[in-house]
């Protein structure tokens, strides 16, 4: 058994690990389920409509050729220049539902799953003569409800939209609808748009079922997003250009001297925690690249007496640095010793600088070019096994500070422990060493 | 203050309130320009939009509206002392006055860094798939958090086994699930090739081809979207009057009551309970620095004698050579100095970045090229590699000391190779 503190720092700093892990892990299958989702056949009742040219409201979607959301396009009530809040039903205000809608809604479900079976039973005969009941089965349930059930759709939406969308149903619909035709009259515009496409194709499933993979090249973002992300894009590149000229000048010469007046206060000379931390931070990012340039130094190949005598050279001074890191280290140990003041919130929130001391905070828009998926799972893999490498370097060093000591302590000696170390500081926990008796009788 | 004429251009005194009203909107639920003024004469009205303002700049923790305001006062002089406020003596310890000390401690952190454009690249809206070019963030926690430590007491090192091999499961759970969002990826970036407005971009990102899917999804997105233009214009628009608030904040400043000598300081520093994590974190820089000196030392040594040996017989045309290239090395080591410094930026990506699909060969100029970053992420994966190579190799010769001291024993180390682990490889 290991002593109670050093457990403790151990199992924190391993949790940590695991904790770090599982997060990423979470926010990867976040984006993986919005993936498949779009892989999959997109849910008829969102298939965006086609983007009117302007004016032309009830615009055919000719072979399926879906183009924007019907919302952003139009702007539906509002000119598309407002912004509004977060509209979660643009065209419904929140209100408590009435009883009339309440029933309404319970009419609606009870259409939707009646759809859900009669397609299951297309599904299963596969005849296209269903097709005429699936489409009878909508439209008899469209009227029903005075909000409309999404316009043939209902036969493809009701697995899922059965359990998500009942509550939903009104809003969605008044999507779609709102660029066909205002109102009502979209439940019976709908199923007769849809008309025109079963002909022609054979398969009774497919003609609304937008797919990314046929239909992606379509697509077409809406003019208010695009105009949006283009001004986004011009903002953010002249939020991060440094160069504003003189008045940039000035303001940071006021800037200065506000400071310094501020801090006219008699300065004390303790450090604080965030600056120990930029500290460390600094001989850290020191260390490392100090590492780096010893490790250049050193796989150059040897070369004439000139160039040995700059190797030399640029090693000696790189142990001059490395012996002033020490010092500056030294010091700030000595600081962090002498001041224990109780905290009371424990760590500090500070935000960590992103990229090491004093890189640039700011954010521009940058691009990485990929050329094939493959290459892109590499890159992915490469930077998923630097992150682990680094994981798998500090927790080393971490273990090593408090494992060495105690298997080198203990007497007598502890062996189950010393296999049990060695296994986890030289071995990274893959394989372990067996201890025999000299008796050839097995310790462990 | 007041209302006055519209100055002509931004060095009039009307140009003030612009100001002031650009910061209040570029600011996350920033306070009204109002609140700004009611400050500068200290009144209680602007207290709790400065502190809501000033905590959620500087703590994680979640907006607690029910907290009490003196906890929440200490709480802010703690977080402003642990970043090194000069003034924090003069900070409220209560929740009730110390508007005026609240809103110095806002322009304190204003001045001291690019606050608005950090807190407009935090909540940025992602319009692209983004990846991140360098892994530096990583780095800067490798403290865990202080959430509930169950197990007090002390623990067998089989549960720590137990918790390294449940990391490495995690570990490739992850990567097998990276793989198949690279695919995923792929696939919509390839089938949505030609749809974007934006002809270098070429094809649609998730987020966008999701705002397409689903409509009510695409209209939260745009609205997103134009907030974040607005502060941006905000920030922008700051950015150009900034004079003139520095000269307001100078003027506040002198309506603050003399200092009084004898208050004494009494911010909190360094803690006992800080102290643990960054003596423990200084303790092993200090030996990977010592390692690293010593190994500079070895390095030199034989360099030394061959130069040594070989320098007999020149003249002085030697010593002004021998100068010139210490001059050079030098200059060399300098520049590598600064780079620590005062982080003038390394010579590798970083930032995160979007995605983007493109079978051309060289678009120069367009962004960085995967295959560059690839380069860069292998040698720092060799490096790592090889650092923890040698810290295992260094466990492995104090571990075999260790059993050198044991007689009677056998110690049988596990061959080595990619083969599955027997334990009977005799070294």
């Amino acid at each position: 058994m290991l002593p109670a503190d050093s457990s403790r720092r151990l199992v924190a700093e391993l949790r940590g690990a695991l904790d770090a892990c599982a997060e990423r892990q979470r926010e990867l299958e976040r984006s993986l389920r919005v993936s498949r989702r779009l892989l999959r056949a997109w849910d008829p009742a969102e298939t965006p409509a086609p983007e009117p040219s302007p004016g032309r409201a009830s615009e055919d979607p000719a072979a399926g050729k879906p183009a924007s959301p019907a919302s952003p396009a139009h702007g539906g009530a509002a000119p598309p220049r407002t912004v509004r809040g977060p509209p979660p039903a643009p065209a419904l205000p929140p209100r408590t539902p009435t009883p009339q809608e309440l029933k309404e809604l319970e009419l609606l479900t009870q259409a939707l799953e009646k759809a859900v079976r009669v397609r299951k039973d297309i599904s299963k005969a596969g005849q296209r003569s269903k097709t005429a009941s699936l489409k009878s089965g909508s439209q008899a349930a469209a009227p029903a409800p005075a909000t409309a059930v999404p316009p043939g759709a209902s036969g493809r939406a009701g697995s899922r939209a059965a359990e998500t969308r009942p509550s939903r149903g009104g809003c969605r619909a008044s999507g779609p609808a709102r660029t066909m035709t205002p109102g009502p009259q979209a439940t019976k515009t709908g199923p007769g748009l849809r008309d025109q496409h079963e002909p022609p194709s054979a398969d009774p499933h497919s003609p609304e079922v937008f797919r990314l993979k046929e239909k992606g090249t379509l697509l077409q973002l809406p003019s208010a997003y695009r105009k949006a992300a283009s001004l986004n894009t011009r903002l953010w590149t002249q939020l991060s250009s440094t160069s504003m000229g003189d008045a940039r000048d000035a303001a940071a010469a006021a800037k200065n001297r506000f400071l310094q007046t501020l801090q006219a206060a008699p300065a004390s000379s303790t450090l604080s925690v965030a600056e120990v931390e930029a500290e460390v931070a600094r001989l850290r990012a020191a260390c490392s690249l100090l590492r780096l340039r010893q490790d250049e130094v050193l796989a150059a190949d040897p070369g004439d007496w000139k160039q040995e005598y700059r190797r030399l050279l640029t090693l000696d001074g790189l142990g001059a640095m490395a012996t002033e890191c020490l010092q500056r280290l030294q010091d700030l140990r000595t600081v962090a010793e002498q001041q224990p003041e109780p905290w009371p919130e424990g760590r500090p929130p500070g935000t960590p600088l992103p990229c090491g001391p004093g890189t640039d905070p700011l954010w521009h828009p940058q691009r990485l070019l990929y050329s094939s998926t493959r290459e892109l799972q590499a890159l992915a893999d490469l930077r998923l096994r630097v992150a682990m490498l680094k994981q798998q370097l500090h927790l080393q060093k971490v273990l090593m500070a408090e494992l060495l000591p105690l298997v080198c302590r203990t007497e007598p000696p502890d062996l189950a422990l010393c296999r049990a170390a060695h296994s986890l500081l030289c071995e990274g926990g893959q394989h372990f060493l067996c201890v025999l008796r000299d008796e050839a009788e097995p310790v462990d | 203050m007041g209302r006055r004429r519209r100055g002509s251009g931004a060095a009039g005194v009307g140009a003030l309130p612009e100001a002031i009203a650009a910061l209040s909107r570029a600011l996350p639920g920033g306070p009204s320009p109002e609140t700004f003024r009611r400050a500068k004469f200290d009144r209680p009205e602007a207290v709790p939009a400065l502190r809501r303002l000033l905590l959620g700049l500087l703590s994680s923790l979640p907006e607690d509206g029910a907290a009490d305001p003196d906890g929440q006062a200490r709480l802010l002089r703690s977080a402003l002392c642990a970043r090194g406020y000069p003034r924090g003596a003069r900070l409220p310890e209560s929740g009730a006055g110390g508007s005026r000390e609240l809103l110095l401690a806002l322009a304190w952190l204003l001045a001291r860094e690019p606050l608005l454009e950090r807190l407009l690249a935090r909540a940025r809206v992602q319009l692209g798939d983004e990846v991140t070019a360098c892994q530096c963030e990583l780095q800067a926690r490798p403290c865990p958090p202080a959430h509930g430590v169950d197990t007090e007491g002390p623990v067998d090192i089989r549960f720590l086994q137990w918790l390294m091999g449940k990391l490495q499961i995690r570990w490739r759970t992850l990567a097998s699930s990276q793989w198949e969002h690279c695919a995923l990826l792929g696939q919509i970036h390839a089938y949505t090739q030609g749809c974007h407005s934006d002809r270098e971009l070429g094809h649609l990102s998730v987020p966008e081809t999701e705002a397409l899917r689903d409509p009510e999804g695409g209209q939260q997105l745009l609205w997103r979207l134009q907030c974040e233009n607005k502060r941006l214009e905000a920030a922008l628009q700051w950015r150009r009057c900034e004079l003139l608030f520095w000269q307001w904040m100078d003027s506040v400043l002198v309506t603050c009551p003399p200092e009084e000598a004898s208050r004494p300081p009494t911010p909190p520093r360094l803690s006992g309970l800080l102290l643990s994590p960054v003596s423990r974190e200084l303790e092993l820089l200090s030996r990977e620095l010592q390692t690293l000196q010593e190994g500079l030392r070895e390095a030199a040594g034989p360099l030394r004698v061959a130069w040594e040996a070989r320098a007999g017989a020149r003249g002085p045309e030697l010593e002004a050579w021998q100068q010139m290239v210490q001059m050079a090395v030098t200059r060399e080591l300098v520049a590598l100095k600064q780079t620590w410094e005062h982080g003038r930026a390394p010579p590798q990506p970083h930032g995160p970045c979007r995605l983007v699909q493109s079978q051309a060969a060289v678009p120069a100029g367009l962004g960085l090229q995967a295959a560059e970053l690839m380069g860069v992420l292998r040698s720092q994966e060799a490096c790592l590699e090889e650092a923890l190579s040698q810290l295992q190799a260094q466990c492995q010769q104090e571990l075999a000391r260790l059993s050198g001291a044991l007689p009677g024993l056998l110690w049988i180390l596990p061959s080595h190779g990619r083969l599955a682990p027997t334990p009977s490889g005799t070294r």
